[in-house]
């Protein structure tokens, strides 16, 4: 790694309120959370639910650089009302605004600033000098590359695909920006998983509260609820139920049978890598094969359209659908059963 | 394995954990699961000790026919698997000879239908052809052919940890089962932390999975005068691997050769006829050389021989961040040899059969029901069918490990 000398200026500091030296800054200014509430600061308040409130509307924050002050200080404030929200839709889709942001400013910065930055997160990075075709403008090592390309679908992020030697990944300007902002996104995001808030002042509250209402009068509620991340068998259909423990136990599924299942638990969310796992038990399991009829279903390949399973009366005609709870005569789809048994 | 000869290899291999056996230091060993198979088939798991003379006097007391430790560093490493607060894993690699095809095509392996009893040798079916059944039991044999293309594998392998990944020589440690394969094992700091999800992006790295030939912009166009980017990029990684490669396979093949990889036979004909042209312009990055050989062309070239260079290795124990790996320096149950570690750069003259025998003072009688012919450092022995033998030790137990003998009455 490579020690850069550049020192972050004010308006640096404003554009990426996240880093260290900005914390630094705010921490000198010795502020205390009652004083935001206070008339001198209501600025710095309004702009910090501005910038969540962007988030929500546009997931993108905006950049006001004429008050360098404000933008900086906002930052702090916006982690905690965001997280005072204690909603975690607000809190991923706010870590992804400003990443987002991070990134259209990154891509035009010079270097030494986009490395000066990386040092913030302790990157093993340096400037490619020659070594590798002139577009490269950067090469990273390959852990760290891993651990900023999990969530990045295209092929080309694949490591695969990448040029590497000597543990390096090289990188064009536009693509360290890109990995850059995906650390800032997770940086954000664990700054705002805060397991017990601190008491905080009434119009801080009230701030987030309105932010609440907000998010749910503009986002549909689905996409606010998602579907959880953990899996809730007891919310399975007779079908998918069934469908579900033959595969466990490795008996053979029919064609439609093991679409079904698959399409059913990348709908629910459940990781590609955990669905495969499910069918390990078959005596015809093809890792390969398996994981590219996954990934296919789960729209990571191929025409990029994630399948559904088919819908109730689907099932029926091709003898899926085994029996019906009393659930199951109120829907059309096994989706839903699953969607309405977890809200009940 | 009769109750005689379950004693005999219990009472030998009992004296090498207490005579023989040399326990190597193992990094951060509080922090590692211990697991063994007990004499009497069982496994015991969660199991921690605090240094290895601790351990050396477990494995004295216990006589494990098998002895495996994490790859994973644990909070703490008795705990049940949730509770155990996982800190980071060494990255591994296992290349397994059942994972590769060979050119023995296995006929040492014998599989035996669980339900009908039906046997044979070779490959296990799918299903019994008598009974249609779909399980058996089947022994493998430590070939040596088996065990030279698990070794070209590794050096393949090797070749990527060292040249793309960057590893130095003493960052990777290289073993040999003490079966039919080698395992890999990077402990370096910077690897530990990495998610299931990154190794497997590494193991689609050695193993080629998901690369892109020739980017779909060359679909359905004319190669004309463009040029293949990634060729005429620096020689590193895949693109040395597949410039190289390509060059060697042209250079090596015959019509008939092309043919087989599915090409058509005016095409294999124009690109053997054009052989040097096709090369030269290889090597300076042109893919247009001769007539009528297109983008789909050499797509199926480059894929064939980016799978002749991509290393076959099991990839679950990559991804298994939680795997339990046999530990150097102890015995193999199923022949009696010592996983042992051998430097990277010695694996071109590394020989298993020679390095990994243990109980070298003594002999034993033996009755062979069958044995294949095999060679125990400069000695070779068999083939046995139905006899009586007095053996070296080493040999004795690894034919009773295998199922093929028994002490002798
Ligand atoms: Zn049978
Ligand atoms: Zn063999």
């Amino acid at each position: 790694m490579q020690k850069s000398t550049l020192k972050f200026t004010k308006n640096d500091l404003a554009k990426y309120p996240f880093l260290k030296e900005a914390a630094e800054y705010v921490k000198s200014l010795d502020l205390k959370v009652e004083d935001l509430t206070s008339t001198d600061y209501a600025r710095i308040l309004e702009r910090a639910e501005e910038r969540i409130e962007e988030a929500i509307l546009y997931t993108i924050v905006s950049r006001k650089l004429q008050n360098e002050e404000i933008e900086i200080l906002s930052f702090p404030t916006a982690i905690m009302i965001a997280a005072a929200t204690k909603n975690a839709f607000i809190k991923r889709r706010y870590a992804l605004a400003e990443a987002k942001q991070t990134y259209n400013d990154l891509k035009l910065e010079p270097k030494e600033k986009i490395l000066a930055i990386t040092q913030n997160f302790q990157w093993n990075i340096a400037p490619n000098i020659g070594e590798s075709e002139a577009a490269y403008e950067f090469k990273l090592h390959f852990t760290d590359y891993l651990k900023n390309t999990a969530n990045l679908r295209e092929k080309k992020w694949k490591l695969v695909n990448r040029l590497m030697t000597n543990g390096n990944v090289y990188l064009t300007r536009n693509e360290t920006a890109r990995l850059l902002s995906e650390e800032v996104k997770r940086h954000i995001e664990k700054r705002l998983d805060i397991k017990e808030l601190p008491r905080l002042p009434e119009k801080i509250m009230e701030k987030a509260e309105k932010l609440n209402g907000l998010t749910l009068e503009k986002i549909g509620k689905a996409e606010i609820e998602g579907i959880p991340k953990t899996i809730i068998k007891e919310a399975f259909p007779p079908c998918i139920k069934a469908l579900y423990d033959s595969a466990a136990s490795g008996r053979h599924l029919s064609h439609i049978g093991r679409f079904t299942l698959t399409s059913f638990l990348v709908n629910i969310g459940m990781p590609t890598e955990n669905i495969i796992e499910q069918f390990k038990g078959f005596s015809d399991f093809n890792e390969r094969l398996t994981r590219y009829q996954v990934e296919h279903i789960a729209g990571e390949r191929g025409s990029r359209t994630r399948y559904k399973p088919p819908n109730c009366q689907t099932l029926k005609t091709h003898g899926v659908c085994i029996s019906q709870n009393d659930l199951c005569k109120t829907i059309r789809h096994p989706l839903e059963h699953y969607r309405k048994s977890i809200r009940r | 394995m009769n109750q005689k000869s379950q004693s005999f290899i219990q009472e030998m291999f009992n004296e090498f954990y207490r005579q023989e056996y040399t326990p190597k230091a193992l990094s951060t060993i509080e922090k590692r699961e211990f697991g063994f198979i007990s004499p009497e088939g069982f496994m015991i798991r969660h199991k921690s000790f605090k240094n290895v003379d601790e351990l050396k006097s477990y494995l004295e007391n216990l006589t494990p026919t098998d002895a495996y430790y994490s790859c994973a560093y644990y909070e703490n490493p008795e705990a049940e698997m949730d509770k155990k607060g996982w800190i980071g894993a060494d990255l591994i690699f296992d290349v397994d000879a059942d994972h590769i095809p060979t050119n023995c095509d296995k006929v040492h392996d014998e599989w035996k239908c669980g339900n009908c009893g039906f046997s044979g040798k070779g490959v296990t079916p799918e299903k019994c052809p008598i009974c249609n059944g779909e399980k058996f039991s089947a022994t493998s044999w430590p070939c040596e052919a088996c065990l030279e293309s698990a070794k070209v594998e590794t050096i393949k392998l090797l070749d990527m940890l060292m040249n793309d990944f960057g590893f130095s020589d003493k960052e990777i440690h290289t073993f040999f089962s003490g079966h039919r394969g080698y395992h890999v094992q990077i402990e370096r700091e910077n690897v530990r932390t990495l998610d299931a999800v990154a190794r497997k992006e590494i193991v689609d790295y050695v193993t080629c999975l998901g690369l892109e030939i020739l980017s779909n912009s060359y679909k359905n166009k004319k190669i004309g005068t463009r040029v293949y980017r990634n060729l005429k990029l620096d020689d590193f990684g895949w693109n040395r691997r597949i410039k190289e490669g390509t060059i060697k396979f042209i250079l090596e093949s015959n019509e008939e050769e092309l043919t087989k990889i599915n090409l058509k036979k005016n095409v294999a004909k124009e690109i053997i006829q054009n052989k040097e042209t096709v090369i030269k312009n290889l090597k300076i990055g042109t893919l247009r050389s001769v007539r009528g050989v297109g983008v789909e062309t050499w797509r199926k070239l480059m894929e064939h021989v980016a799978i002749m260079q991509s290393a076959k290795i099991d990839t679950v124990v990559t991804t298994d961040i939680h795997r339990l790996i046999r530990m150097p320096e102890t015995l193999h149950g199923k022949t009696g040899f010592r996983k042992v570690e051998f430097p990277p750069s010695k694996i071109d003259s590394f020989d298993p059969f020679k390095e990994a025998i243990s109980f070298k003072r003594k002999t034993a009688t033996v009755f062979v029901s069958s044995a294949p012919r095999f060679r125990l450092d400069e000695e070779v022995f068999g083939p046995y069918k139905n006899q009586r033998v007095t053996l070296p030790a080493a040999a004795a137990i690894l034919l009773i490990c295998k199922g093929k003998a028994e002490v002798a009455e």
